[in-house]
């Protein structure tokens, strides 16, 4: 007999939510956005999105946070309005500022919409009961007002905006790699103070994350992709295997294992066609090859 | 005759020798399993493209080498051979296990394509080949240079 209360909430709440947020499109923001990635150390079998993966930057080591609804260690007493704190301004529940190794530059940009959606699904991942790892940064980096300068440096909050003359698959395109792909966290060489550097909008990085080699995806025919046809760089975020029929590695494995894999063929032609619109930068990622030496097709 | 025994003889004491330099050996091996790499992505694009029905051609013959390149996949990363101009990451060494795991499925799926690569089923066998290929890069490469 005691269950039927039980029964009635579930259904109430069942009904609620059909009529709130969308579970389902939460679900496919998350996946969009990559959470999983930095939220889960998967290489030491972390829970997912337990946290603790270590991001290892010129700056410092930065340790993810638990994103899992537990109540002590992750989101679990949050609301609403802080999580959307988080991502457009970049500041926690207590006020103070997010580091940049959190993505709030493009998660600023998100819709309020999908901010709603995206909050539904995560409280409903399996809470994992997991301390937060401080930061491993240099002393004069760790007083967290000095972020405040750096948000007026470089960070300009508030959701994306439709530019006009565009039509609706460019900016569809323009918000899934600028707002929640956040291409340009990994793809855009970074200043000495961790700003982008300007005109180098994803030029790619020769010792980027995690030290490893960002290519430049930029539309420049020497040094970017701009030599893929339309085809071959969808074929590429949607399975990893490269026109020269390489197969990505690392971190990218990770964005089209976790993420791009699951998005619609009309979102990911979006992207494909932001991409190939950006302004094309010559910037040369990769060591040149010797002139000699190596065997030329 | 006797004097291209003894040429054989000489050659095989010098190779003899620079096998025993174990730098040279290592430095050797790297060469070989990237030129290795090369091939196999070469057949993987000409693959890809033929069972996508880019172009026209053998996608079997294509399978057949991607299946012949490669014997030991794992033997191509020995201890020692972790320095220099290698994208390979330490956990190709750490997590030995599952790195001999993960080449070995590469293995696997190529035998499988190059079985299924005349039938209806060289699409769905590439595709598989390919996530292979991509879970062992996820763990065990990382562009560096």
């Amino acid at each position: 007999m005691a269950r039927w209360p039980a029964l009635i909430a579930l259904l109430l709440a069942g009904h609620v939510l059909a009529a709130g947020p969308d579970l389902a499109a939460g679900e496919y923001l998350f996946r969009a956005a990559g959470c999983a990635n930095c939220h889960t150390d998967r290489e030491h079998g972390g829970a997912p999105l337990a946290g603790g993966r270590k991001l290892a930057t010129p700056l410092g080591d930065f340790y993810t946070p638990n994103i899992t609804p537990d109540p002590d260690t992750g989101l679990g007493r949050w609301t609403e309005a802080d999580f959307r704190r988080a991502l457009r301004e970049g500041r926690g529940p207590d006020g103070r500022h997010y580091y940049p190794s959190f993505p709030y530059a493009a998660y600023s940009r998100l819709s309020d919409a999908d901010i709603g959606n995206l909050w539904a699904y995560l409280k409903t991942v399996p809470p994992v009961r997991q301390a937060n790892r401080p930061h491993v940064l240099p002393w004069y980096l760790q007083p967290r007002p000095l972020l405040a300068g750096w948000k007026r440096l470089y960070f300009r909050p508030g959701p994306f905006v439709p530019e006009a003359g565009k039509d609706a698959v460019w900016n569809r395109g323009a918000y899934l790699v600028r707002a929640l792909g956040h291409c340009a966290e990994c793809h855009t060489p970074r200043n000495r103070l961790g700003g982008f550097r300007i005109g180098m909008y994803l030029a790619g990085d020769k010792a980027g994350a995690e030290g490893g080699l960002v290519p430049n995806i930029t539309p420049d025919k020497a040094t970017g992709i701009g030599r893929w046809r339309r085809g071959e760089l969808i074929d590429y975020l949607k399975t990893g295997m490269r026109p020269d029929g390489d197969s990505a590695g690392g971190l990218m494995a990770e964005v089209i294992d976790n993420g791009l894999k699951y998005l619609s063929e009309p979102d990911i032609e979006a992207m494909a066609t932001y991409l190939q619109s950006v302004p094309a930068v010559t910037h040369a990622v990769r060591k040149p090859k010797p002139a000699r030496d190596e065997f030329e097709y | 005759m006797k004097r291209k025994i003894s040429k054989a003889v000489v050659l095989g004491g010098l190779l003899a020798c620079v096998s025993a330099g174990a730098l040279a050996d290592e430095e050797e091996i790297i060469k070989y399993r990237k030129n290795v790499m090369k091939a196999y992505a070469g057949h993987m694009a000409a693959a890809g493209a033929i069972v996508q029905g880019k172009v026209k051609g053998s996608a079997l013959n294509h399978a057949k080498a991607l299946e012949a390149t490669v014997q030991d996949m794992a033997g191509m990363f020995p201890a020692g051979s972790d320095f220099g101009e290698t994208n390979a990451l330490d956990t190709v060494w750490s997590k030995r296990a599952d790195f001999e795991k993960k080449a070995k499925d590469s293995q696997a799926k190529a035998a499988a394509f190059a079985k299924a690569a005349g039938g209806g089923e060289a699409a769905a066998k590439f595709k598989e080949l390919s996530e292979s290929c991509k879970a062992c890069h996820k763990d065990y490469r990382k562009e560096q240079k």
